[in-house]
């Protein structure tokens, strides 16, 4: 007879991260799905950029909200919307 | 022969962003004949998203032409989303054509906003569960009807305009594992079946700006966490004399610092 194992750690990581992902995605606060969720040794780092800082800001207090036990970092840019400087010639 | 391109897609519009583009749009005219928006104009597809859109890319005093991507259906507001933007003048096009006057001459446009499914050798099959099946064949129709459209269309060049990629070379930065989610061959074949000069797509945010199809078609991923700058201007068409520039080899194999 096997006996379920919970060590009392809180699900799996990989499940964790899984989750943050969908959430990003699916939660209509959020709905980014160019995030990514990088495991590290002390943290769950997000990757990614997005159009504003108000949703870089929304991101990070979703995922929180959720995850309060969860040490997360974040490296989310926002993406420049500036007139190029340069053309691309396709001859 | 030389038409001016504006691109970009996957801008994501919602009241938070509104203004960010609109400088860099006010110098459109000078620089490009028409503007390509290539999908995922929106969050979540709503009308009220979709009124955003047309304020930030309505009156640029250029054409605009669009193709919706996945994020512009979610709400399922298209037929409210796709008046709102026709209302402020944008063209949206979904299986079928537009043929402008530029003044480099006729830009035909044909758009769909296409489908996953993967790519050659390493792709959905139509087989199997209902769900499969449906899955592919809207691959499929939305493919037939993206070549159908480049190969009606009376202009001096083509352009194919979609959100999913039709090649994976555009999408080397983002994991292997989700390009069935990304884009399909079937696309690429159909931009191959028209004499298409180049092909533009969006919706992969961590892929790369260039790619070909296998027929030699320039595709270029144009979503803005991509080119990161408001948008990419290609100027497209014969601007060099002959004489200086080598013709692209057929084979391909010869290299010249071989």
């Amino acid at each position: 007879m096997s006996h379920h194992r919970d060590s009392g750690a809180g699900p799996p990581d990989e499940y964790v991260e899984a989750e943050i992902h969908r959430l990003l995605a699916e939660d209509p606060a959020v709905a980014e799905q160019g995030i990514t969720v990088v495991r590290r040794e002390r943290a769950l780092v997000l990757y990614g950029e997005v159009e504003s800082p108000h949703r870089r800001a929304e991101i990070l207090r979703r995922v929180a909200e959720r995850f309060p036990d969860v040490p997360i970092t974040s490296d989310i840019g926002v993406i420049r919307a500036q007139a190029p400087t340069e053309i691309e010639q396709l001859p | 022969m030389v038409i001016r391109i504006a691109a970009v897609g996957d801008v994501h519009l919602d009241e938070d962003v509104v203004g960010r583009f609109r400088p860099a749009l006010e110098e459109l005219p000078d620089c490009a004949d028409v503007l390509l928006l290539a999908g995922d104009l929106t969050r979540h597809g709503t009308e009220s998203e979709a009124r955003c859109v047309a304020q930030e890319f309505g009156g640029l005093g250029v054409p605009v032409v669009t193709v919706l991507g996945n994020h512009d259906h979610q709400c399922d507001q298209v037929p409210q989303v796709v008046k709102v933007l026709e209302d402020a003048g944008i063209t949206v096009l979904e299986g079928n054509g537009v043929v402008l006057d530029c003044a480099g001459g006729r830009l035909g446009i044909a758009g769909v906003k296409g489908f996953g499914g993967g790519f050659a050798g390493r792709c959905a099959s139509d087989f199997g569960e209902p769900e499969m099946k449906a899955f592919v064949r809207t691959t499929n129709e939305s493919a037939e009807s993206l070549g159908k459209a480049l190969r009606s269309l009376d202009c001096d060049m083509l352009v194919a305009l979609t959100h999913y990629s039709p090649v994976p070379d555009t999408l080397a930065g983002e994991p292997l594992e989700i390009y069935p989610f990304l884009g399909s061959y079937q696309l690429g074949q159909a931009i191959d079946s028209a004499p298409t000069a180049l092909a533009l797509h969006g919706h992969a945010h961590a892929g790369t700006e260039r790619g070909t199809t296998p027929g030699g078609v320039r595709v270029r991923n144009v979503a803005h966490p991509v080119i990161k700058q408001a948008y990419s201007v290609f100027h497209v068409g014969d601007q060099h004399d002959s004489d200086q520039v080598s013709p692209i080899g057929r084979s391909g194999s010869q290299r010249s610092w071989s």
